[in-house]
């Protein structure tokens, strides 16, 4: 009480700023924290963001110069191409193997002499008899 | 255009306006909650803070003053609450700052308010004046008038004792 009386004219205003209360660590910590939470909340949605509007932006770019249109034409061709490829070099059958030799379906035997083999069944073929020649009449 | 973040340092702020609220309600679980009340409604209006009206203190202690005008009135008189303070157990600091905490609080609310605003959020005159919607040098002279008021009632709370003490005897 006498340090403020022995000032009291200039020390006044210092005992006050000097003197002031102070908050406690633990409401100054948990106040930092509540805040800092909500700037990095805000900083996360700011990221996402700024990315999309950067994705827009070249987007944007690439369109101006036709590169969308190169860009379409490419995955095109590529695909094209894949087709074609996968077309032609699809998966690969052997039709000859040693298994096939071996356990292919058995051939029909052969018809006997004078026979052929109509519809499954062997039929006698009728013997050709040639062509009959007759001189044609003298008409003179 | 960016916006100027007015929570980026929050430490100073978070003395500054607990110092203010101190001098205005008393140090204590009061002050803790007003001041929590502050910064939770300044992180939920940031984004209305705008930098060409004024510092970020001058912001969060509009805040805090519209907490603590609207805070319900309390069952007994502030300063009734603070006890008188018990010299011996107490440092000379700690005895110095009950002092002129209870010296604060014996203030007319208008003369609490300036001097929270002056030497708890460490405000200058223009910024009261701009604040409270008045001259500077209008609230220059109110602040001396509160300090006057201050020193009689420090004068008064000192010798209070002495007179208890030779009744004592």
């Amino acid at each position: 009480m006498r340090s403020w009386r022995r000032n009291r004219e200039s020390g006044l205003e210092a005992e006050l700023r000097a003197n002031k209360p102070e908050p406690s660590h633990e409401l100054v910590n948990k106040l930092e924290a509540r805040v800092r939470s909500h700037r990095d909340a805000r900083a996360g949605s700011f990221r996402v963001a700024f990315a999309g509007a950067l994705a827009v932006g070249v987007l944007a770019a690439l369109a101006s110069v036709g590169g969308l249109g190169y860009a379409a034409t490419g995955v095109d061709q590529a695909a094209s191409t894949a087709k074609r490829v996968m077309q032609k070099h699809g998966v690969a059958t052997l039709h000859k193997t040693a298994a096939s030799d071996q356990y292919k379906k058995p051939r029909a035997k052969k018809c006997p002499k004078g026979m052929k083999r109509v519809r499954g069944k062997c039929k006698r073929v009728k013997k050709a008899r040639g062509v009959r020649f007759k001189r044609p009449p003298f008409t003179g | 255009m960016f916006r100027v973040d007015p929570l980026a340092n929050p430490e100073p702020l978070i003395k500054r306006v607990y110092a203010y609220v101190a001098y205005r309600v008393g140090d204590g679980p009061d002050a803790e909650d007003l001041t929590s009340e502050t910064f939770e409604r300044a992180v939920r209006y940031r984004k209305s803070y705008d930098s060409s009206k004024g510092e970020p203190i001058a912001w969060l202690i509009g805040i805090a003053r519209r907490c603590v005008e609207g805070r319900p009135p309390p069952l007994e008189h502030a300063s009734e609450q603070v006890d008188a303070p018990d010299h011996r157990d107490l440092e000379d600091d700690a005895l110095r700052r009950i002092t002129l905490s209870s010296a604060v609080g014996h203030l007319e609310e208008r003369d609490r308010e300036l001097i929270a605003l002056r030497y708890g959020a460490d405000l200058t005159a223009r910024q009261i004046a701009e604040l409270q919607g008045a001259k500077t040098n209008a609230i220059e002279v109110a602040l001396h008038r509160a300090l006057g008021r201050l020193r009689t009632q420090l004068e008064a709370e000192a010798e209070t004792p002495v007179r208890k003490s030779e009744a004592g005897r």
